[in-house]
This record gives C-alpha cells, structure tokens and sequence, in this order.
C-alpha cells in the first residue's frame, strides 16, 4: 500500500548558503524529475513545504529554499548528514522537450531564479538542442544574488542580463539598475520559435506577461511557474488551486493561456 | 541550549490569564524545563526585571503605575506578548470607551485622590506588541503550544478562522438558528468552541477576526429582536476597543447610551 | 435484483436486529437531525443536519507520529458500520468522495474507514426542506439497499450484492414484492439549479448580494457532504514527539491561501466565496467530467444568513 502522504527519510549531502536568507540544499535523489517540478520536503515537528527542483544529477537533487516562514527555516537550519524528510516529486515541469531546437528566454526574479536553475543546467547539458538562450534574473541587490558560481559559467554560454532594483553601490557593473521587467522593455527579443519561462512573485510575473505581449509574444509561447500554498502535493487539498487547476497537479508549471492573469480569485 | 528568559506580569486585570498559565498543574514542571521564568511577581518573590526574550502581560493599563510599568518593560524585552482579552482588546474593563462619563462618574474614587486614572485602554495603545495569545481567559493548551513553538525557534501562528469553524468540528447545531446572539461568525477562534460546546452562545472574547462582517452580524442579531444598545453592549463586551467599526455602526458620540 | 417489502411496523425490530452486530447509524432528532447509533428512534421529517461525511473523510486523521525524527507510521483502524436513511444527494457525494480518495491515489485512511460499511439508502418521496436542489445534479444510486417510504410498508430495492446478502441474511422480515422500481419513482422534484458555464458569469454583479451577506463563517464547507479540502499539521505533544495530522480545511477563510510572508491569494470575500461554488459546480467538472455538488442544500440550510446562491446563480440571465 503506498501512502501517499508519509514521506521518504534522507540525509542532507551538502548545504551552502547562498545569500543571508537562503539555503541551498543537496539530498539524494528520489524518482525521476525534470525542472519545475518540486518536491514537498519536511523537517517533523515543523511541517512540509514545496520546493521546486533547483537542479539535479542521476544521484542528486538540490534545492534552493528562502526561509520565509517555520518549515523552511527549520530545512534551512538543517547541517550536513542531518535527517529529513522528502516527497516527490509532484507537478509537471517546464516543456523542454518542445522547444528543441527552438531559443529559450529565462526570466526569474528573486527565488523564482532557483526554479530555473534546473532548465538552464538542462540546456548546458544539451547545449546542442537549443538555439538562443537569453536569461534576465531581478534581485533586489547584490546579497541576494543566488548562484553567483555558477553564474560565472551561465555569462560564458548564454545571454545573460542580471538587473538590481535596489542597489545603491555602483562599485560593480555586471548588473543593471531597476526592475528585470524594465531592461525587458528596452529589449528587442525575436518572438520567432521562442519560448519564454518565467518565474518570480505574481506582480512581476503580470507585468512581465503585459511587457512580452506588447512585445508580439502569443499566449502559447509564455509559461509560468507559480506559487501556492500546498499540503498534498497531488490535487487533494485544493488549497493550491487557481481558478479550475490545480497547481500542484497541472502546475507548477502553467502555459499562460490555461491560467492568465494573476487576479488574486 | 541557553534557557529563554521570561517574565509573566500583570497590570490591572483579574489575573485569570495568569493562573492560565499556573492552572497546567501537570505540565508545568515541563514548561519551566524549557523556559527560565526570571519575574513572575504574582507568584514569586525574587523577581529579576532587568532582560528578557519574552514578557507575558496579562491586564489592561487603567492607572499611570500601569503605564510606567508597562513601558519599562517593554524596554526590557525582546518580545512583548499580550496575553489574555484585556491585554489584547481591553475587555470588560475598556468599556469606559464606550460609555459617556456621567454614566460612571460617581464611581471614580474621589477621596483617594493619589489613583490617577487613565483612560483604560489595552496594552497595544502605549506599547509595541508582538504576538497575542487572545482569550477570556487563554486557554491552557495554547499557552503552551505558545511556548513549545517560541523555544523551538519558530514563529507562533495566530488562528484567523472564526469560532464557527471549530464550533462545526465539535457538530454543534448553530445556536443563531435557535435565537441565541452568538457573536462565532466574527469571532477569532482557537478556543475549540467551548463556550458553544457548553451551550452557551459565543461573546466574542477573542476579539474579531480580520474579515469580520460586522454588518451582517448586527443585521442577524436585530433580526432576533435585539436592541441596538444590547447588541452594542455585546459587541464590545470582551472585543472592546478591537471593535472599532462598532462605533461608527451602532454608537456614536451623542447617542442616548 | 429484486424488490421486497418491509412491514412499517417491523422496521424497528429490523433495525434492532441489524445493531445487535455493529453500529447501525440511523437519523436521530435531537437539538437538529443527526446520524447516531440506533437506539430505538428514527426520524425522516428532514434531512440530516450533518452528513455522514465526517465518519469517512474524518475530521481528525492522524497521518503519522514522530519522535524526534524519527518517523513512526500509523495504520488505519477501521470498524464495521451500518447506515441506515442515508439519503440520495449523501450517496451521491459518498461517490464523488470516493473518486477523488479511492481513484487516483488511493488514501489508506479513507480507504479504512470506507472498507467495512453497509449503505442503507432512503428515498425522499418529497423534497426533505426548501433549500433542496437536487434535481438535474445528477443524483446516483450508490447504495447496498434503498428503502422507499409507502403508508403501510417500506418497499427495499436491492441495489448491489452487499444488499443481497444483507437481504438474505434477515429475510424473515422482508417479503417479495411484484413491483419494478421506475425512474419515474426514483425522481425527485425539487428546484433546479440552472446548468450553464458558470464561467462566463463570474463577475456578474448578482453575486455581490451573497458576497456581502457573507460572514466567512466556514459553515457551507463543514456541513457539505462533498467538500474535501483538507491541511496537514504537524502537532506537538512533548517538544520532540507529536503527530502529523490531516484536518478538515475551508476555503472561505484567508489562511486556505495564506503563504509564508502572510501574502493571501485570496485576499478577498467575493473571490472566497466564489471559489467554493465554483469549485463545486465548474472545476470540478472541468476536471471530472461531473458536478461535485449533489444539491442537498445544507450550504444554504446551514448558512447564518442563508445565501441561497442556486436563485443568484438562477436570476442570473
């Protein structure tokens, strides 16, 4: 009898604190995942949280979690070899597959880069399988970039724009001030064979969507990663539900025309 | 794992929030496990009043000894949690505010001139306050889920669902269906319904949840025959100063109260 | 599969006979109608106040136990019961709950409680109150045995093999009937909710006179026999051991969408209360193929204010 709701133990293999309020964790692999999905981890005594996949290998998989609230500053608190708990993963991911052969612009802001993170090492490893790949990341300021590694080798491959809209200091150049939303305005993207994934708090996903539209982007070419609340993770608790879908079950993961706009009902 | 520091005071109040607290006869020995209590004054004799991380106030300010006290130790505290319904909305004692002042003037002290008086507000009015744990009184198991969850390191959670929610839970028939002035529609819940488990109809000790249709509310209990003096008296009976539409609802400056 | 009789006048001694095994919950008056063991009452003047949901999809599941951490499952338990007078709009939700606990993924605690029970169905020959709307909801048979109420003697229509043995178990007090059950007997005429895509009227501005009687007071989704949104949570007893439990959960607060950074999707009263119909008779058909609501109007009957949003919903044009 599976019991879909009692979680698999494992053991953090590696921790590494990316900014002062988020943790990267490395844990061993459970199933098959592809980027966007996620899996609902839990520390007991605290509770569960989704968290997406940031990145993976055949062994491992890492996530990259914000503390916000108890559960994940209880997994953010967690050292290496300690216990916790994990099940997954759930969601459907971001269509890959489709855009083979096809450019690929990413669009994150704040954590909502980390979802990314997956679809990016997914295009490092088939390199050959896509055309343009564009990223536009927003943070706050430069304590809050994630990634700033592996970002490194994302300037070398890709197109690669990073923009602060609070930043005040002007010692390093490697950013743009403002909001992602405004360099993406002062773009010329080819909306031809693209696909464009998008991943942030639902105000910047809303003006992201308005800006790429404007731009000629269709409706098919824009999907969302979005956020609820969950508990089941497998479209029972319908907490994460956005108008008819489900966001743990269609979602995470949405193409713009099934859910629209972000209008709070 | 160095013991939180934590003080338990009372102001002006009946002190039923702080036997709350000692009434966990089987518990209590745990609690003082995980918490070192540095001032208690209603229970101890050595009070040290100099830090805290957490301050537990139970009482309302009603006299300047109050207030001075109160501020010195929220400059004392990390965290200020008001505990119980007159810390929280003022409860029965705020009811000055609602009322005019010939109504209790021949009940102020008059030969003891040394009391002075303030207007008796909760403790939100003078000071920061950080958490609540709400209540006429709290109950016993939320204190201490209060407790559990502060030595844990996590951030408590307030329940925001209205007393019908858990009133339901226990299957209990709607007691507005038989003509009762149940205020469990607006009421913050997280006291498992009790009082509706009792048969008793719900005063609103908890104060108002924050989406309270207040509106709506005073239309059932007029509906029900009540008077606009009596369904102002209730609403703000335990909810006090928390029931702020009430004023512009029901009562205003000039009303014959 | 065959239609009997059963003498009003043996009914008791029936249902007597049929607890002296396990638990026979039958509608019982006190302060409202409630499903209790049978004790020598039964009242079918309305329908149940609570249905009998809580006794599948309960209340209270505990998921599994910790200490430290340290994970300790829990298996269900689950015991035989009988319920009698359940009526068709409860069986009908009965199998909506069973498609979304039993199909895909199979829930272990539902399933427990849902394995060892005997369904005992009745027929309102009337609709039971005014708040009714079943008909046109797409009402199915999903019960062992149904009883239709006539002056004399109850008629026992054998609806699935469970029934049958029941049936042959106590056959002494039930006789052979020459009689065919029609449709026509099993219709019941109530008001009709208005079947149309709800989506092309969600913001119509009717709805605001159920918005604003609204208190948000959680007693629609309670008293629903379908609704099943449910919160895991994970509960303390000892600092270091405790439960993670599965309470019932309802959509017309803040905290159902409430995310860390107390950011709420659902920020406000007319989307919350939107979302509950809307899930009851437009998503989950979307996603099901079939309503979930069942019409039996507890929403309406149980709500403070008594919204009866089926004649919003009906005015609308």
């Amino acid at each position: 009898m599976i019991q879909t709701l009692v979680p698999r133990k494992v053991k953090v293999l590696h921790r590494f604190r990316e900014t002062p309020d988020i943790v990267s964790l490395t844990l061993p692999k459970v199933g098959t995942c592809v980027p966007g999905q996620f899996y609902q981890l839990s520390v007991l005594g605290y509770g569960e949280a989704p968290i997406s996949v940031a990145s993976y290998t055949t062994k491992t998989v890492q996530f990259t979690i914000r503390q916000a609230g108890t559960v994940t500053n209880a997994l953010a608190n967690l050292k290496k070899g300690d216990t916790l708990y994990i099940r997954g993963p759930y969601g459907k991911g971001y269509p890959l597959k489709e855009y083979e052969g096809k450019n690929i612009i990413l669009i994150g802001a704040g954590c909502g880069v980390a979802t990314l993170r997956g679809v990016i090492d997914y295009i490092i490893h088939h390199r050959h399988k896509y055309n343009d790949v564009f990223l536009f990341f927003g943070y706050r300021n430069v304590n809050d970039i994630i990634f700033k590694k592996e970002a490194v080798q994302w300037k070398e491959v890709f197109n690669f724009k990073t923009a602060l809209s609070k930043e005040k200091s002007t010692t390093c150049h490697d950013w743009t001030s403002g909001h992602i939303t405004e360099v993406i305005e002062g773009l010329k993207l080819r909306t031809k064979n693209t696909g464009v994934f998008i991943c942030g708090p639902p105000r910047m996903i809303n003006d992201t969507v308005a800006i790429l539209k404007k731009k000629g982007f269709t409706d098919e070419q824009l999907y969302l990663s979005t956020e609820r609340l969950m508990y089941c993770g497998i479209g029972m608790c319908c907490h994460c539900m956005i108008r008819g879908k489900f966001t743990c079950k269609d979602g995470p993961v949405f193409r713009f025309d099934e859910i629209g706009y972000f209008k709070n009902d | 794992m160095t013991k939180l520091k934590v003080g338990f005071y009372g102001i002006t109040g009946c002190a039923g929030c702080q036997l709350s607290v000692i009434f966990q006869e089987d518990d209590l020995l745990d609690l003082l496990e995980l918490v070192e209590i540095r001032a208690w004054p209603f229970i101890k004799d050595v009070n040290d009043d100099e830090t805290f991380d957490y301050v537990f106030m139970e009482g309302l300010v009603a006299t300047n000894e109050d207030k001075e006290r109160l501020l010195k130790i929220r400059k004392n505290t990390k965290i200020l949690i008001a505990l119980g319904a007159c810390a929280h909305t003022g409860c029965v004692p705020a009811y000055r505010h609602f009322t005019l002042q010939k109504n209790y003037a021949h009940l102020l002290y008059e030969k003891n001139k040394n009391i002075s008086d303030v207007q008796p507000s909760p403790i939100d009015s003078f000071v920061q306050v950080d958490y609540v744990i709400p209540g006429c009184p709290p109950s016993k198991q939320e204190i201490r889920t209060f407790l559990k969850t502060v030595v844990l390191g996590n951030i408590p959670k307030s329940y925001d669902n209205p007393v019908c929610t858990e009133c339901k839970l226990h299957n209990n028939g709607c007691l507005l269906e038989v003509k009762k002035p149940c205020l469990g529609p607006i009421t913050r819940g997280g006291c498992n319904a009790i009082c509706i488990n009792g048969g008793l109809e719900c005063w609103g000790c908890r104060g108002p949840t924050d989406d309270a249709n207040l509106p709506v509310m005073v239309t059932i209990l007029r509906k029900q025959g009540h008077g606009l003096k009596f369904i102002k008296d209730r609403l703000v009976t335990f909810a006090g100063t928390k029931m702020p539409a009430v004023r512009k609802l029901v009562y205003d400056k000039n009303n014959k109260a | 599969m065959g239609v009997y009789t059963l003498p009003r006048s043996q009914l008791h001694l029936f249902l007597a006979v049929l607890s002296k095994r396990s638990p026979v919950y039958v509608p019982v008056k006190r302060d409202a109608i409630r499903f209790e063991p049978y004790n020598g009452t039964i009242d079918f003047s309305d329908n149940a106040y609570f249905p009998i949901k809580e006794h599948f999809f309960r209340k209270r599941e505990t998921i599994l136990r910790f200490d430290g951490q340290k994970l300790i499952t829990v298996r269900p338990t689950s015991s035989k019961k009988i319920f009698f007078g359940v009526r068709r709009c409860d069986l009908t939700a009965l199998k909506h709950q069973d498609s979304i606990f039993q199909k895909q993924y199979k829930d272990p605690w539902y399933k427990a409680q849902r394995a060892n029970t005997i369904l005992i169905g009745y027929h309102c020959a009337t609709p039971p109150n005014k708040y009714c709307f079943c008909d046109g909801m797409g009402l199915e048979e999903y019960q062992d045995l149904m009883f239709y109420e006539q002056k004399t003697q109850f008629l026992v229509e054998v609806t699935s093999v469970k029934g049958a043995a029941l049936i042959k178990k106590y056959r002494r007090f039930f006789k052979k009937a020459n009689k065919r059950i029609t449709d026509a007997d099993k219709h019941i005429k109530t008001r009709k909710l208005r079947k149309r895509d709800f989506n092309a009227i969600y913001d119509h501005h009717a709805w605001t006179a159920g918005v604003n009687k609204c208190l948000s007071c959680t007693a629609c989704t309670a008293m629903c026999p379908t609704c099943y949104c449910y919160e895991l949570h994970d509960e303390l007893d000892t600092l270091k051991h405790g439960t993670r439990c599965r309470i019932w959960s309802s959509c017309q607060v803040k905290a159902f969408t409430r995310i860390a950074g107390n950011h709420v999707f659902r920020e406000q009263r007319e989307h919350r209360f939107k979302h509950r119909i809307y899930h009851q008779i437009q998503y989950f058909r979307e996603q099901h193929g079939f309503d979930l609501c069942t019409g039996c109007g507890r929403c309406i009957a149980a709500c403070p204010t008594r919204i009866d949003w089926v004649s919003i919903a009906n005015k609308i044009t």
